[in-house]
């Protein structure tokens, strides 16, 4: 290959066009001779060689890209290999996991962090969406304008680039946030009392979140004991592992918009003629919303709820950007995907990565079929 | 009675509307203003909402680095071959899986559904394994080339429900003509769902120019970054004074082309996240 990057890829991709075409031709022929032999007609031939020919790019690589490492991982979450290993990996039998499950603290630390992002920050993520989502379906002017704006986030949010902005934003001494919060408490000393109550109650959050995952609570009595915040308290926001969290949930809540739109497509979806119904009957907004949209709504609530959950698992780049070299902070905030990712590519321990990915991946697909089982439940599906 | 109650109302509306747009997009506000101030104004205390002499001195700076040049250059060159490979070979896929009636094609189908279940993240170890037995790792191959094998199971769906829609008999006159299928899948399918691949694309320019976690694993060199990575390396914990006006006129340079794309496309992504359900 050769030394220049570019050319690299260059030729990579064009061997790899060559290889697709290639083994979908082959592919193809195979499909066809199938056919033929069981003595299908001409057309149907065709039809096969062509099924297999212009499907043939996903099903290869689902092979490569899918089957075989899946197939790797699975092996190698039973042994000790790492990727410096020239030798046969040992096999360790359930040991990965046993460790993982039982005396694995970073491990323990992310599926709290987890329960915190799922309980804390979704419903706050959840409710925004559906506020903004409320406010748009009200159809006047401009209203594509909003939406944009509100979807922009989403579109920007994953780059590391622009999540450095909220690094310099929630700065505790000279970000904008802070200064902003000491420039209204100073002014109106009401709303100071109001700040510093949030913090407190916050903070006594955290401390007991913390707890669960060191498995003591020193620090929550700690905090309980230093009691009402002094007046000139701001949040610290990424500086103490008792706010780590928060600047996450910030930024789940920032990158609603996907979460808006699909409620939006909900709202749409409802018959004009209930609401206008209702409204003859005599029900005011409140009761139309809590008593029409929202039971109609609740199948895009949960599929929301069911896509926020799984996305809280894989929190990355916001990580990342924020607490990167920060020890202290990132066992704090670190979501399960980061925590394999560290793992992974700090020691190089493959057996023990796969076991966590295997972890994660059982945990989806639980939380997928509890969506099937439970969406029958209570979801509204019928409405007439 | 009731009109004065209208007016009010959306005046209500419009106030809390304006009020969420500030707060949605006062990063970017922030970014921008940023970039145009001095090292000094980003690191004290006191609020510069939009610096007295707005300097371009970090965008100076980068402009004449011939490394940030290099890794933007790597940014538009891995995310372009990356689209037209990624594009061609799931408009292909898309095809077998609307327009022709195969042997096994439902049963192929539904595998690749279930494949939407599976978290990205729980292959790349093994990935990982795999690219660097083959000598690609500190190449830019593991980020493009995956993609060529119709990489994204939701952009096929999306891409199967719009040729779909188009009628049958369009194909058969075509075929009693003797077209074949790569003539009915190049010159009369691709441009009738023109529209539906600019949604595809778009997400997937999106979704490789944020690329973070692949870049990270394998461009192990300054050399190769791509604008993430490197944007985030200029962040440096162990510096004192972070160089904020230049980190944030890298930010800049690397929205351009996102808000450009979203501006151009966002009829098209705000659809397709509705049909896909998918985060963009």
């Amino acid at each position: 290959m050769p030394d220049n990057p570019y050319i690299n890829l260059l030729v990579t991709a064009g061997l790899t066009i060559l290889f697709i075409i290639g083994s979908s031709y082959g592919l193809g022929t195979l499909a066809r001779a199938i056919v033929r032999a069981r003595g299908g007609t001409p057309k149907h031939q065709q039809n096969t060689f062509a099924g297999y020919f212009f499907a043939a790019p996903w099903i290869i690589g689902f092979l490569i890209f899918v089957v075989v490492p899946l197939g790797l991982s699975l092996y190698w979450s039973f042994t000790d290999y790492r990727v410096t290993f020239t030798h046969a990996p040992n096999w360790v039998g359930l040991e990965n996991y046993i460790h993982l499950i039982t005396k694995d603290s970073g491990f323990r630390a992310s599926i709290v962090n987890t329960l915190y992002y799922t309980i804390i920050g979704l419903p706050l993520q959840m409710g925004i969406a559906l506020l903004l989502a409320v406010l748009l379906n009200q159809k006047m002017k401009g209203e594509r304008v909003f939406r944009m704006a509100f979807y922009l986030p989403v579109v920007l949010g994953f780059n590391a680039a622009v999540l450095l902005v909220w690094r310099l934003m929630l700065n505790t001494g000279t970000g904008i946030i802070n200064q902003i919060i000491r420039s209204i408490t100073t002014s109106v000393p009401a709303i100071g009392y109001v700040v510093r109550a949030g913090i407190y109650v916050h903070e006594v959050i955290n401390a007991f979140f913390l707890g669960i995952t060191n498995g003591n609570f020193n620090l929550l009595n700690k905090v309980i004991e230093t009691g009402f915040p002094a007046a000139n308290r701001v949040p610290l926001w990424v500086q103490s592992p008792l706010w780590s969290k928060m600047p996450i949930v910030l930024l789940m809540i920032w990158g609603c918009g996907t979460m808006m739109l699909i409620f939006l497509a909900g709202l749409n979806n409802i018959p004009r003629e209930l609401q206008e119904a209702a409204e003859v009957d005599g029900a005011s907004g409140w009761q139309r919303f809590w008593r029409i949209s929202f039971p109609l709504l609740s199948p895009y609530i949960f599929y929301n709820l069911i896509v926020g959950l799984i996305s809280t698992l894989q929190i990355f780049e916001p990580i990342y950007v924020l607490y990167r070299d920060n020890q202290p902070l990132v066992p704090s905030a670190i979501s399960m995907v980061y925590y394999l990712w560290q793992k992974t590519f700090s020691h190089f321990e493959i057996g023990y990565g796969s076991a966590i990915s295997w972890v994660i991946m059982i945990i989806i697909l639980i939380i997928t079929l509890i969506q099937f089982r439970l969406q029958n439940r209570w979801v509204t599906y019928d409405i007439y | 009675m009731k009109r004065n109650w209208q007016i009010v109302k959306s005046i209500v509306l419009y106030i809390l509307l304006t009020a969420a747009t500030i707060m949605m997009c006062f990063p970017l506000f922030w970014m921008i203003s940023s970039s145009l101030k001095t090292i000094s104004e980003t690191n004290s205390p006191g609020i510069v909402w939009i610096p007295a002499q707005p300097s371009l001195q970090a965008y100076l700076d980068l402009l004449q680095n011939p490394t940030f040049l290099r890794v933007y250059f790597n940014s538009v060159f891995t995310t372009t071959l990356a689209i037209v490979g990624t594009l061609i070979s799931i408009a292909a896929v898309a095809y077998a899986f609307s327009r022709i009636e195969w042997p096994g094609r439902d049963i192929v189908f539904f595998v690749m559904l279930s494949t939407m279940m599976i978290p990205p993240q729980a292959l790349i170890v093994p990935q990982y394994v795999l690219f660097n037995k083959i000598n690609w790792v500190g190449t830019f191959n593991p980020i493009v080339i995956p993609g060529y094998f119709a990489g994204g199971a939701s952009m096929v769906f999306l891409l199967r429900q719009s040729m779909s829609q188009i009628p049958k008999e369009l194909d058969e006159s075509a075929f009693v003509d003797g077209a074949s299928h790569f003539q009915i899948w190049w010159n009369i399918i691709l441009p009738l769902v023109r529209a539906p691949l600019a949604t595809v694309s778009t997400f997937l320019f999106v979704g490789l120019w944020n690329n973070l976690l692949g870049p990270l694993m394998y461009l192990q060199s300054v050399g190769l970054y791509t604008l993430p990575v490197y944007t985030s390396t200029l962040y440096n914990i162990n510096q004192t004074v972070q160089p904020w006006p230049t980190i944030m006129a890298a930010a800049v340079l690397t929205t351009v082309p996102l808000i450009i794309v979203f501006f151009f496309a966002q009829r098209y992504i705000l659809e397709g996240v509705v049909v896909t359900g998918m985060k963009g």
